[in-house]
């Protein structure tokens, strides 16, 4: 039986050294040796990986078996070639702005990935010069990634961290802020309302938040052709909506308006009425990613990203305050921990309803259990009439519906729009578990009480 | 004092370059009594750090937060100065933080190889980017946390006039986003023990401290000599306990919908971002991706997870169950906490109290060379000169958001 051949030729590399070495600790000198070998093997692997996969064939998969990161066993952990490929994406093309519009991507090179995008910032842009590619990824690694693998150009380096300035709620301090209120015409107000109807941020606004952020949208006079109203590589603390006039884009590769008759970079676009521009502004405060031109005179609208976010968080805050305020209020759950509570007021969905709906109809499964937010109902019983109680704001009903399945003991009809907020038994039990448990804390006797048939509906506040 | 003075405008050395020894105190005690009194706890205190790991040990998640005054580590230190330590290499940097590997300037004859991380800010930095806040809740929340196993150890904190220091135990190993771009993806044992180490972390954050992480990603953990996590960058974390807070801030992918959408968030962000993090550990690549960060925010607002067919399905339930949109209906902050993330099939193969215990072998355990070995991180440019003073102004209005720490 012979020596596998590898084996040989390791065998014979190393008298080689032994001999030109003479090393004095013969042991540890082989034990070295060995070392490099392997760090010089696993290199190696790992850039053959590269080319196969560079050429699209068969590609060694990179598992993780034990502790060598480069394992070569072919058959170690879950990986499948399938993992390589994720489904191919449509692209999106919901949004109207430009500023969200792709350009034409760079290849799988990391410092061309950025630049070419209208609507991508500092946070990578930034992280492309914080630090050089890792050690390990060796020239052909960096540049060579399977394309497949990586179906949306994904950006390897390391990502920065991004944050706005920080907010806290008006109403825990002592000043009363308001948001800006700049007076429209109707007809100004339906165009912002379009303007703005298919940008994500916008479009999960309730109709007050909607009102507040449109009020507090700013004009601002373009006089002339020829002026730039946000540069390339700036920090951007302003989303804009065109009213009327024109805007060109320009993108400058190297990520920033340079001076020169070149320095605005390559037009990628132009905006006109009805669309917006720098809208990630609203989020943090990014270098901008694209220099926008008027082309004549102009008007815009302009928002700053603090009063937008704090529009929300004052709207959201102001919420949440009140609907611990009604939970508190809720006998069956008084039991509850602040936190409980919160995480309760956070789950509870807002609904609204015209005058003369019928909200909860007596004899049927109860599900869900309902504060009354704003505006006014009335509770009738069979055979009765006349309402045998009435709700207003803050008060509760159908929350047995939490704890059992029984008919609901009355119907409640809004006698004016109302805004009601709910939650469901799955709800309730998803969150904090069976309501009996949370009641069994105070008063055992409690459920039995209940179950006794206490009516809820005649006990409103 | 030329030389305090030069000091004061450059506090680091570019280069790396240890800085001159200086015999002049930081301040100007009243007389010779005060200074010898100071060096000696100086060097007292610098015995110490030289010997806390000795009486390192794992503590249990409630001694953690009971101990929190009787903790070796995690104090804020009167004494200790920047000369105290030797800067030996740029571990890392972030947006206004570089963090060395520094070793004890003379230090006693066992000492000699002990080395930390020293992650500065500079003030200036800290006030331009409105950071100050944050920095404030970092110091605090590692103070707290100082003895979980999985998370960096704070040893101490310290300040200048320029300068605000934290002296933390050195990760050898270097970066999980390292591994991770280098290997593209982990197979799923792989994955596993590490989403079990951070599960145990966001168990303990949340649960025993009402803490929110904020910024979970495989750039934030590293592995120690002996192949187990820490988490490291407490930046964004923010003690919220019941209430939600507003703040924007994360990593532009790992952001969870109700950030961006300014609702309020709370501990629910990190499951979020934990689900992301394990596909990405999976796939290579986080699930929502664009150039264009924007049309990142509105994938994720959205919440469609598109998962490779080869994944297997336990992987994709629990992916799925922690990146839900809907806060009360995701994993982790539903009825069971992390007990039920825990309880996931997924994580069938773990056990719990031998992970908690570090009694597991990791996947990877960094081949090092000595305790001071650096050959797992990368190599950072020198800092550039000349940067912003602190100028006195800005001492006047901002100071005093400092003295704790
Ligand atoms: N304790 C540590 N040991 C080794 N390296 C560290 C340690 N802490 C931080 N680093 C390195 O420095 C980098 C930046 O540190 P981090 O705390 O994230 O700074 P920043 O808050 O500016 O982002 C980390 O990603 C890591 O590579």
């Amino acid at each position: 039986m012979s020596l596998p051949p590898d084996y040989s030729n390791e065998i014979s590399a190393l008298n080689r050294e032994i001999l030109k070495a003479q090393p004095s600790d013969v042991l540890q000198f082989c034990a070295n040796f060995f070392l490099r070998r392997l760090e010089s093997q696993r290199a190696e692997f790992l850039l053959s990986q590269q080319h196969s996969s560079q050429r699209g064939g068969g590609m060694a998969e990179s598992t993780f078996p034990g502790s060598n990161p480069f394992g070569t066993s072919p058959s170690g952990g879950l990986s499948t070639s399938g993992m390589h490929r994720l489904e191919e994406e449509e692209e999106n093309d919901a949004i109207a702005s430009p500023t969200a519009a792709s350009f034409p991507r760079s290849d799988m090179d990391n410092t061309q990935a950025h630049s070419d995008t209208f609507g991508n910032f500092a946070g990578f842009q930034a992280s492309a010069n914080r630090s050089q590619a890792p050690k390990a990824q060796l020239p052909s690694a960096v540049g060579g990634v399977d394309p497949q693998s990586f179906p949306s150009n994904y950006n390897l380096n390391r990502r920065t961290s991004v944050s706005a300035e920080s907010l806290n709620p008006t109403s825990s301090l002592h000043d009363n802020w308001v948001p800006p209120f700049h007076q429209k015409t109707s007809e100004q107000q339906s165009r912002l309302k379009a303007a703005v109807a298919g940008n994500f941020l916008f479009s999960h606004l309730d109709d007050e938040q909607s009102a507040l952020v449109l009020g507090a949208l700013q004009e601002k006079p373009i006089p002339t052709k020829g002026i730039k109203v946000i540069q390339q590589g700036d920090v951007g603390d302003y989303f804009y909506v065109v009213e009327n006039g024109n805007f060109d884009i320009y993108v400058n590769k190297s990520g920033k308006l340079e001076a020169g008759p070149e320095g605005l970079g390559r037009k990628v676009g132009s905006v006109g009425p009805g669309g917006s521009f720098g809208e990630l502004a609203l989020m943090y405060n990014a270098p901008r990613a694209a220099t926008v031109v008027s082309t004549e005179q102009s008007t815009l609208w302009a928002l700053d990203r603090v009063t937008f976010r704090r529009i929300l968080m004052d709207s959201a805050f102001q919420r949440r305050r009140m609907y611990e305020g009604f939970l508190e209020e809720v006998q069956l759950l008084s039991s509850l921990t602040p936190y409980e509570r919160s995480k309760i007021a956070d789950a509870l969905e807002t609904r609204k309803y015209p005058a003369g709906t019928t909200i909860i109809k007596e004899g049927d499964v109860g599900e869900s259990f309902f504060i009354l937010e704003t505006g006014e109902a009335e509770v009738y019983k069979r055979g009765n009439d006349k309402p045998v109680n009435r709700y207003k704001k803050g008060d509760y009903f159908g929350e047995l519906a939490l704890l059992n399945d029984a008919p609901r003991a009355a119907s409640v009809i809004s006698t004016t729009e109302v805004k009601v907020a709910t939650l469901g038994k799955d709800g309730f039990q998803r969150l904090l578990g069976p309501v009996e448990g949370i009641m069994r804390r105070n008063d055992p006797s409690k459920v039995a009480a209940l179950d006794d048939g206490v009516d809820p509906l005649a006990k409103a506040r | 004092m030329a030389a305090a003075v030069h000091k004061l405008l450059h506090p680091h050395h570019p280069n790396g370059e240890p800085p001159p020894q200086s015999n002049e105190p930081p301040t100007s005690p009243q007389n010779r009594q005060d200074l010898a009194s100071m060096e000696y706890a100086r060097e007292e205190e610098k015995r110490i750090l030289a010997h806390w790991e000795e009486h390192k040990r794992p503590l249990s998640p409630g001694q953690i937060t009971e101990d929190a005054s009787r903790k070796i580590v995690g104090h804020s230190s009167t004494v200790l100065r920047q000369e105290d330590f030797e800067l030996i290499k740029t571990l890392g940097t972030g947006t206004f933080a570089r963090v060395w590997l520094v070793r004890l300037t003379n230090p006693q004859d066992g000492d000699r190889n002990k080395v930390f991380a020293l992650k500065i800010l500079r003030k200036v930095d800290v006030i331009r980017l409105k950071q100050v806040e944050h920095v404030r809740n970092e110091r605090n929340v590692l103070a707290a946390v100082a003895g979980h196993p999985f998370i960096t150890t704070m040893v101490a904190s310290f300040q200048d006039p320029d300068s605000l220091y934290m002296l933390l135990d050195y990760c050898p190993g270097g970066e999980v986003f390292s591994y991770l771009r280098r290997a593209r993806r982990f197979n799923e044992p792989t994955s596993q023990f590490y989403a079990a180490e951070i599960v145990l972390i966001l168990e303990f954050l949340h649960e025993k401290e009402g803490v929110a992480y904020r910024d979970l990603k495989p750039e934030n953990i590293l592995i120690d000599a002996e192949g187990h996590l820490k988490l490291v960058d407490f930046g964004f974390a923010k003690k919220v306990e019941n209430r939600e807070t507003y703040t924007l801030c994360g990593t532009p992918e790992y952001l969870a919908p109700e950030v961006i959408r300014n609702t309020g968030h709370g501990t629910a962000v990190d499951w979020w971002a934990f689900g992301i993090l394990v596909y990405e550990f999976l796939v290579g690549q986080p699930p929502f991706w664009d150039q264009n960060p924007m049309k990142i925010y509105e994938q994720i607002v959205e919440g469609r997870v598109r998962f490779p067919s080869a994944m297997s399905p336990e992987a994709r339930d629990l992916i799925s169950g922690l990146c839900t949109v809907d806060t009360s209906k995701r994993l982790g902050n539903i009825k069971g906490g992390a007990g039920a993330v825990k309880a996931h099939p997924w994580f069938r193969h773990i056990d719990w109290e031998a992970l908690y215990n570090r009694k597991i072998q990791g996947p990877i355990v960094p081949h090092l060379r000595g305790p001071a070995d650096t050959r797992n991180f990368d190599e950072y440019e020198p800092e550039p000169e000349g940067r912003e003073p602190y100028s006195q102004d800005m001492r006047e209005k901002w100071e005093d958001c400092f003295k704790d720490f």
